[in-house]
Parts: structure tokens; C-alpha cells; sequence
């Protein structure tokens, strides 16, 4: 009779038996060392309201506006309804930002010989346009709050932005403005983010660990960020109401830029927050 | 003697495949995943499934700094010891990346074999065209063959400069760590 105990296959079968046992043994202990759980990321649920802004100050100035200055009507529009908002150049290229007055907020960009509501842009002084129809010449001055009239500058709402470059100035944008900015110059940065890093240098600040905000390093003359009123050594701390506490805040705005009418950013300077506002039309 | 030897490979090779198989894997992953942690890397949202031989991961978000990068429908990790693959499947990049890369990468396999020690090959392919690498452990230097897609000679050029453009049509990297 054959012994069970002498077969090959029983000894190889224990010895295999011994390694998966010693295997598991070695697995097991691998068990206790690693962790249970995984890294997830905490997500952070804003309850924010959507940011916006009331310029109750440009609703009273506008019904007043209205009632005085409606004089000649042809077709329902007027030069006089309209409002000269802001007026943009360089050396090479100008236009203005026009919008009706009953639709302050419907603006539209107009460079040389193009029309608005049938009046074309025949030329853009320092503080009016000059538009045409009908072999008319029509003059529409920058409108300008009555604060603001008499200390000779500029109004909070309209505001105009010339550069020049022979002069090499940056224009000052105090705390209070609202800038505008054009869908247009959004969308070709989102086309060449490239050409932002070449205009402006923005890094992260940190107390710790944690993001405080982001500093612009360095940012170039005449540039369009340098028009927007932001100044090397700003530390940009919120954005619509919300810190800039990660990258993703900021990239939150970016991917959001699309669905937003006006960006408000808080940054400080010289130890005080400022303000910064900018209408996108 | 030659008997003793073969035998001793035998039960070596069956005590490396049973230990492979007992691995816990899902907490080696996530090992590696709170190492990732320290350069601000997370995997997220994923499912995971131990498939003895293999790790199988479904539908995860890649977060870079708190910032939403990449989304994969599944990666199968297979680390065998003498053969090792890696294949990641249907990968979106964030629609930020639009502006300088196509955000679909159809296909990436990361294969390491005894057969060739010294080097880690890569293989991608996407909207981007194809990717060919070879990763030299010794040198630890990438050596990278890019084929452009249309999509990506028509509409990416900015990206392509950063390669340099071979005879044969390719696109070469190479990058020393």
C-alpha cells in the first residue's frame, strides 16, 4: 500500500502551502504599515451670491441727463441720447465706447469710420468724439460728473483711457474707477496666454502654507494690464468677493470670465486695500 | 544539482507571484497617493478595484494645486516584477489647457520589462498625434518622438516650438532630470 505521507506531490503541495502562507504573513504585515485610506480633496461649497455691482450714482445723474438735454430727434435717435463712456488710444489705433443713455450699460466699442446708431466715427479728441451723418459734423463730449467737473479730472464711471506713448506715462487709475474692458482683448489672451506672462508677472504669496494672495512682479509699461491700474508690487487678495486663497479661486474666475459682466479685485498697496473695478462689455 | 537550481526558481518565482497577488494594492495606492499629496497632486473621485494580478482605477480626476487638470476613465496597473505596464485610457485635460494643447489624449502605456532594463518606454496617443518616449534609467534622460496630428500643426504651432523638427516629419524632446 502507498504511504500518503511519502508522495511527492503532498511534500511539493506543503512546501507551496508554506510559501503562500509565509506570502500572506509578509502581505499582512505590509497591511498594517500602508494606509486605509486614500487623499481626497476637500471641496469647498461657496454659497456666495453672484457678484454685483449698483452704480446708483450713474442712475441719478443719467434721469437727470434725460430730461434737460433730448432736443432733436431723428428716427427716436439722437447724439444727444447717447453717452460718451470712455475713449481708448495709442499711437497707432483709437476707438471709443459709446452706449445710449436709457442703455448705459449696452455698450459698444467704435473705432474710426465705424457707426453707431447711423452716426459714424469720423475723429477722437482728447475729451470728445466727433461723429458724422448726413454731411454733419456732431460733437459728443465725455461725460463727466459735476464732482468731478470741478477739479477738472475725470469721472468715476467714465473713464477715459489715452496713452502716450512719447510721454511714457502710465494713466492713473485711483481705487474708485470702473475700467472698461472689452470682450475682445479677453478673448485674445484666452487665445495667447502667453502674451500675458509677456506684459505682466503675477506670483504666488504665502504665509506658511497657505496662499495669501498673488503679487504682480513686474508689469510692462503701457501695457493693457498696466492700463487696467494695477501697480508692481500689488498683492491681489480677492476677486468678486472671494479670496484668492488657491490657484483654483483664481482659475474659478478665469473659466467664469465668459458669464461675467464686471470684476471686482481688492489689492493691497502700500499697506491699504485698494479696490479695483472693471465693467466687461 | 542543475534540478536543485531549477526547483529553487520555481518555488522563487511561485512565492513572488503569490506575494504579488496577496500585495494589498489599494493601499499601496493609496501610499502613493499620500506621497503625491506633498507636491500638491490628488487623485480624486476614483474607484478602485484589486484584481489579484493587477489594480484596476475608474473615472478619476487628476487636481493640481487645488485646480482641476485631468479626468481618466480607467488605468490598469499591472507591476509583475519582471514585467511591468501601465496603460491609462481616455484622458481629458482641463478645458484651461485648450489654449496650448488638445485636451484628449486617447491612449498612454507605460511599459518596463527585464528585457530592457535600463530604459521605461511610453507610448500616447491623442488629438495631439502620436507620442513615442524612451525614459533611460542610467542617463535619466526623456527622449521623446512626437508625430503632430493636423490639429495640432494647424492649430498648436505655439506648442511645437518648443520641439525640434527632425527630417523624417517628427517632433524630438529631449529632457535630462
Amino acid at each position: 500500500m502507498l504511504k500518503l505521507s511519502n508522495s511527492k506531490i503532498i511534500s511539493i503541495i506543503t512546501k507551496l502551502l508554506v510559501l503562500v502562507v509565509i506570502a500572506k504573513a509578509l502581505s499582512l504585515v505590509l497591511w498594517l504599515y500602508l494606509p486605509s485610506d486614500g487623499v481626497d480633496v476637500k471641496k469647498r461649497y461657496s454659497y456666495q451670491p453672484k457678484y454685483q455691482r449698483v452704480v446708483f450714482n450713474n442712475m441719478i445723474i443719467q434721469e437727470k441727463k434725460v430730461t434737460k438735454k433730448v432736443t432733436k430727434k431723428v428716427d427716436g435717435i439722437n447724439i444727444t441720447n447717447m453717452v460718451l463712456k470712455a475713449i481708448y488710444g495709442t499711437d497707432k489705433k483709437a476707438f471709443v465706447i459709446v452706449a445710449m443713455k436709457r442703455f448705459p450699460k449696452k455698450t459698444e466699442v467704435i473705432g474710426i469710420g465705424e457707426s453707431f446708431k447711423g452716426y459714424k466715427l469720423k475723429s477722437i479728441t482728447i475729451s470728445s468724439a466727433i461723429f458724422e451723418k448726413g454731411s454733419k459734423d456732431y460733437i459728443l463730449n465725455l461725460a463727466v460728473s459735476k464732482k468731478s467737473k470741478k477739479s477738472k479730472s475725470l469721472s468715476k464711471n467714465y473713464i477715459k483711457r489715452v496713452v502716450s506713448k512719447k510721454a511714457n506715462t502710465i494713466p492713473k487709475v485711483s481705487a474708485d474707477d470702473t475700467v472698461s474692458v472689452s470682450r475682445k482683448d479677453i478673448g485674445y489672451f484666452a487665445k495667447n496666454p502667453k502674451q500675458i506672462w509677456k506684459e505682466i508677472s503675477i506670483h504666488e504669496v504665502k504665509d506658511g502654507k497657505k496662499i495669501v494672495g498673488f503679487k504682480v512682479t513686474n508689469i510692462k509699461r503701457n501695457s493693457k494690464f498696466a492700463m487696467l491700474g494695477l501697480h508692481k508690487g500689488d498683492l491681489i487678495v480677492m476677486a468678486n468677493n472671494r479670496k484668492l486663497e488657491s490657484y483654483k479661486d483664481a482659475i474659478d474666475i478665469y473659466k467664469n470670465i465668459d458669464k461675467l459682466d464686471t470684476i471686482q479685485i481688492v489689492v493691497i498697496r502700500n499697506n491699504q486695500e485698494v479696490e479695483l473695478v472693471y465693467e466687461i462689455n | 544539482m542543475v534540478k536543485k537550481i531549477v526547483k529553487f526558481f520555481i518555488y522563487l518565482s511561485f512565492f513572488i507571484l503569490a506575494l504579488i497577488y496577496f500585495t494589498p494594492k489599494v493601499n499601496l495606492y493609496y501610499f502613493g497617493e499620500s506621497k503625491l499629496k506633498s507636491y500638491d497632486v490628488v487623485v480624486t473621485d476614483e474607484r478602485l478595484k484589486d484584481n489579484g494580478f493587477s489594480l484596476n482605477i475608474k473615472d478619476g480626476t487628476v487636481v493640481v494645486k487645488s485646480i482641476d487638470s485631468a479626468r481618466f476613465e480607467n488605468i490598469d496597473v499591472r507591476l509583475l516584477g519582471l514585467y511591468n505596464f501601465i496603460s491609462v485610457d481616455n484622458i481629458t485635460l482641463a478645458s484651461t489647457a485648450k489654449a496650448f494643447i488638445p485636451v484628449v489624449i486617447n491612449k498612454i502605456n507605460i511599459q518596463y520589462h527585464i528585457l530592457n532594463p535600463l530604459n521605461i518606454d511610453i507610448f500616447a496617443i491623442g488629438e495631439f498625434g502620436k507620442v513615442r518616449a524612451v525614459f533611460n534609467l542610467l542617463k535619466m534622460e526623456l527622449d521623446l518622438h512626437l508625430t503632430p496630428s493636423k490639429l495640432m500643426k494647424t492649430k498648436y504651432q505655439n506648442g511645437l516650438k518648443y520641439l525640434k523638427k527632425s527630417e523624417n516629419g517628427e517632433f524630438t524632446y529631449v529632457k535630462a532630470f
